[in-house]
């Protein structure tokens, strides 16, 4: 394919910076408003941008609707991970969580509501959070990370109630299961942990793989989960803990969500994939970014217009897909 | 013959006749005409034709009748007929007569009439002859009404009296006329005398000014021997006043720009900057000749153009020589040049040449580098003090090889110049920053008509170009003495710089190389870069390569030519246990993010000329990182090639499982960002 020749800018230092950082910016994760009108990407800067995806999608949309509304520096490290609740944004990258109110975070220069840091054991290293998980029923959000543990925090009172040790390498990515109050987290360790959230204890282990991550889990509705990363994506069956269907995809896989209870679009490569349940590929679809690091799906009801599947990854582009056909277009820091 | 008798006439018919008297002997009919009366005489005439008539019947009543005794009565009616035949013949005659006597006198009287009117007319004409002359002697203007004589109170104030003779003149205008004719005479003349009075003062004015010229032309050269005298007191008092003095009478001859250029720099060299020289080079005569006046090159060009009818008779230069005629025609530089000697602290100068070109109204430049010592000249530093390329992109995007007036595209269409492009090796790039310093501003909206050269915006431009040139050569000669170590394998790394690196790089830098443009472009893990735009023809482009073992980390680097305040851009590829670029490995992303995006880390000590070599070495120690963090591969037999010697907290970290790039100072431990 014939490679366009860009076009010759007189290029100071000022814009070689940026252009530099936007070379090299991975963007870690992603989350949508509760009015499901904007979508929230958190960048290996530590800079939150928040896009109008109803600007965007919208017939009128020109090049500065892919651009974000605003952007500000949320964190001192990358951003590892976001969740919204109904009002609010919680980020978490190194070692703490902030939280946002949604309204003010539309305007320019706003502050964060809140900023907690849950109780480390090591202070030589602040370790990272890489994954948050809200509990509707609880009213409260778990976090881990660096630290190998998952910490209950309370969001009325902002105390931490819980700290549930097993893993022993760190922990990559969180799932609430539906029926019971049980939580799911994997780990750099290989394994995929059960646990108990009235009991505070582990209950299941699943070794996916002596040596390699699960990246992610998806949010496990019945009783299969999908676990990524490791050789290859698998669904695994929870009760028996085997191995029900597994992928033909070359590791890792990075993320994967449920969606419309098919197994999920996951990223792989720079490809979005779509399987069905019998394990063959239904659909494969190149984003692009080199490496997508983080899917997110926008199902809030108030927004049916907005429901679209966003990709982000090792690129400052963030891709929107209307149907999982093609890619439509893409946002960009 | 005989003549007329003078005989009585009897008249048979009743009637007086009245004879006239006659006083002569002869019988004149003519008179009596005069005596008899017409009207009696057509009576007469009347009466014989009807006795005629009468005669006539009676005879041919008689004749009709016939008988003998007739013949007698006829006889004397015919007799009487005879008679009366006879009378009007006479009659006739007389009628004739009177008839001939009439025209005569009509005659007579029409010829005196006809004199007279010949009097008539010869009368008429004398008078109008007359007329004439009168109404011209009316006319006649004398020479005196045109002189504009004084007025009359003047006259009779300003005459003196035996000229105005008030008493006769005021009375009689004639008089009064001829006064003043002769009071306008007495004037003149006295105005003549004081007019030739003048004329010989103006003479000997004119001598005294002549003899006062050569004397200060005689003092001229014995000015210049007294200020030749005392050039050695002026070297010796370090006031260089006379070599400032001939700069400025050479400056006088220069084209506007250059003018501006040369004020603005000497003004700053002596105020701000003692380490700028500027001197004015080229001929002044040429740039004297360029305003030779037009007559002489008039006439230079009618006998031009007689001898160039005689060639082109013969030979027609071609097409192609007119053109190429016409390019440098278009391209001719003023004779005249600026040159400016920046020195910089290691004694290295860096000298430019500032070129106007007369017919684009633009400025070229030259630059050359020479340093206190001779330098060796590493492969790779080729091009980084080659005068075409030291002064590239002093400001973002001036890269010098378009010409900054927009008129000139129209000129070049004439003479068919695609681009200054072809030409700027001879004639010195038009940077935008030359054109400011010489006051020229060329507004890219509208093309001005003329572009003024203006002191103001030179004035605004000088302290930061001078800067930047200064940084500009030293930076670029540190580049030059880093590139003859990296050629050897060598990263030189200063003692102050020691601390962003950790004691121990076991990787090595083994090869430092230039590479082209079009290469750096062909290369696969380069096209992020070439995307962006940051990879343009302005860059030099280089490859290194570190080693450690069986690994080998290529790496392309782009060198701006804003190279310290812009910053080299890495891209990676790693041979190890397969190819590993950004696309495949996010490790190796990490890294280029380490040396490109937290360069300012690298920076070390202003003016920032370690930045290279640091990112260098930081490269080093990232791969010996990389190699070292790399987990064991248990189906390969034999201990791991890179023993880990790192102290690192994690090994990976977050949901990219990165490996700990950081190196923190002095505890001495790798960690993640």
């Amino acid at each position: 394919m014939e490679r366009a020749v860009p076009l010759a800018v007189p290029l100071g230092q000022a814009e070689v910076f940026q252009a530099l950082q936007r070379l090299h910016m991975t963007i870690f994760s992603q989350s949508v408003s509760p009015c499901g009108k904007f979508l929230a990407a958190g960048n290996n800067y530590g800079q939150i941008a928040i896009f109008s995806l109803s600007a965007a999608l919208s017939s009128e949309a020109k090049e500065e609707s892919k651009k974000p509304v605003v952007t500000f520096q949320a964190h001192d490290g990358p951003v590892y991970s976001m969740v919204s609740t109904d009002r609010h944004l919680l980020s978490a990258g190194d070692g703490e969580v902030k939280a946002w109110l949604w309204v003010e975070v539309l305007k320019k220069g706003c502050k964060e509501l809140w900023h907690r840091q849950p109780p480390y054991r090591t202070s030589l290293e602040v370790p990272e959070i890489n994954a948050l998980l809200l509990v509707p029923k609880e009213n409260s959000l778990i976090l881990a990370g660096g630290d190998c543990q998952l910490h209950t925090m309370d969001l009325e009172t902002g105390t931490f109630t819980r700290a549930l040790r097993g893993h022993t390498d760190y922990i990559h990515c969180l799932a609430l299961r539906e029926r019971s109050p049980e939580v799911l987290s994997g780990g750099e360790d290989g394994a995929v942990r059960l646990w108990d959230l009235r009991t505070a204890k582990e209950v299941q282990t699943i070794e996916v793989y002596k040596h390699e991550v699960s990246e992610t889990l998806g949010p496990v509705r019945c009783r299969p989960a999908v676990c990524g990363g490791g050789p290859a994506l698998t669904l695994w069956h929870l009760r028996s803990s085997t191995p029900t269907t597994i992928f033909p995809m070359r590791a890792p896989q990075k993320h994967v969500t449920f969606y419309q209870d098919l197994p999920p679009p996951s990223g792989q490569g720079c490809c979005v994939n779509q399987w069905q349940l019998s394990g063959e590929l239904k659909a494969q679809v190149p984003g692009s970014s080199p490496g997508l690091l983080s899917l997110s799906l926008n199902q809030q009801p108030a927004a049916p217009e907005c429901k679209v599947l966003t990709a982000a990854g090792n690129s400052c582009r963030v891709d929107v897909f209307t149907n999982l056909g093609y890619r439509a277009f893409s946002l960009s820091f | 013959m005989h003549h007329l008798k003078p005989q009585k006439t009897f008249t048979p018919y009743p009637g007086p006749l009245s004879l006239p008297p006659q006083e002569g002997k002869y019988y004149s009919e003519e008179a009596e005409v005069d005596l008899r009366d017409p009207g009696r005489d057509y009576e007469l005439y009347k009466y014989t034709c009807q006795e005629l008539q009468r005669l006539m019947a009676e005879i041919q009543d008689l004749k009709s009748r016939g008988g003998k005794d007739m013949a007698i009565e006829i006889e004397e009616r015919r007799i009487q007929s005879c008679v009366h035949f006879m009378t009007l013949k006479k009659l006739n005659r007389l009628a004739h007569i009177r008839l001939k006597k009439g025209r005569d006198q009509t005659h007579e009287a029409k010829q005196k009439v006809d004199a007279y009117h010949l009097q008539l007319q010869n009368l008429l004409y004398e008078v109008m002859h007359l007329q004439k002359e009168i109404t011209k002697c009316l006319e006649f203007k004398s020479k005196h009404e045109e002189i504009d004589l004084v007025s009359l109170e003047e006259f009779y104030n300003e005459a003196p009296p035996d000229i105005s003779k008030a008493e006769v003149t005021m009375g009689d205008p004639h008089q009064q006329t001829l006064a003043r004719l002769d009071w306008e005479l007495e004037q003149r003349k006295r105005l003549a005398d004081k007019y030739r009075e003048c004329l010989s003062n103006k003479e000997k004015i004119l001598k005294e000014i002549e003899v006062k010229k050569e004397y200060l032309s005689s003092l001229q050269p014995r000015l210049n021997s007294i200020m030749q005298a005392s050039l050695p007191v002026q070297e010796y008092l370090f006031m260089p006043f006379d070599q400032a003095h001939k700069q400025y009478e050479t400056a006088r001859h220069l084209p506007p720009p250059l003018y501006v250029l040369f004020v603005q720099a000497t003004a700053y060299g002596q105020a701000c900057d003692k380490t700028l020289s500027v001197a004015i080079e080229g001929s002044v005569d040429e740039a004297k000749a360029l305003f030779k006046p037009p007559e002489d090159s008039q006439d230079d060009e009618s006998d031009s153009d007689a001898e160039e009818e005689q060639t082109t008779k013969r030979r027609r230069p071609t097409l192609g020589v007119q053109l190429d005629d016409k390019r440098k025609e278009m391209l001719k530089r003023h004779p005249l040049s600026v040159m400016f000697d920046l020195k910089c602290k290691d004694d290295s100068v860096l000298h430019l040449t500032f070129y106007y070109l007369m017919n684009l109204n633009i400025m070229t430049v030259k630059a050359k580098v020479t340093t206190a010592t001779e330098l060796i000249t590493p492969i790779s530093a080729g091009d980084l003090l080659s005068p075409d390329s030291v002064l590239s992109c002093l400001f973002p995007g001036d890269h010098g090889k378009k010409t900054p007036n927009p008129a000139n595209q129209y000129q070049f269409d004439k003479v068919g110049i695609l681009t200054l492009r072809d030409y700027v090796l001879d004639l010195g790039h038009p940077y935008l920053w030359v054109q400011k310093l010489g006051g020229l501003h060329f507004p890219k909206e509208q093309p001005q008509h003329t572009v003024i050269a203006d002191h103001s915006l030179s004035a605004s431009h000088m302290e930061t170009t001078m800067k930047l040139l200064k940084t500009r050569v030293q930076s670029r000669l540190a580049l030059h003495k880093q590139f003859a170590s990296l050629e050897h394998g060598i990263v030189p790394v200063t003692s102050d710089c020691q601390y962003l690196f950790p004691a121990k790089v076991v990787s090595r830098l083994v090869k430092w190389v230039t590479i082209a443009h079009e290469d750096y472009m062909e290369l696969h893990f380069t096209k992020d870069i070439v995307e962006v735009g940051l990879a343009g023809d302005t860059n030099l482009y280089y490859m290194a390569l570190v080693e450690r073992g069986t690994a080998k980390l290529q790496a392309a680097v782009v060198l701006n030519p804003g190279y310290s305040s812009i910053p080299p851009i890495f891209r990676l590829c790693l041979n190890w246990k397969g190819e590993k670029t950004n696309s495949n490995d996010d490790n190796i992303r990490a890294m280029e993010s380490e040396v490109n995006v937290c360069y300012k880390e690298l920076c070390g000590p202003r003016p920032s000329h370690q930045l290279l070599t640091n990112q260098l070495q930081r490269l080093c120690v990232l791969l010996d990182v990389y190699l070292e963090t790399e987990s064991h591969d248990d189906s390969v037999e034999g201990p791991k090639e890179f023993p880990q010697e790192k102290m690192c907290l994690r090994l990976f970290r977050g949901p990219s499982r990165m490996k700990p790039f950081k190196y923190n100072h002095p505890q001495g431990f790798f960690s993640h960002r």
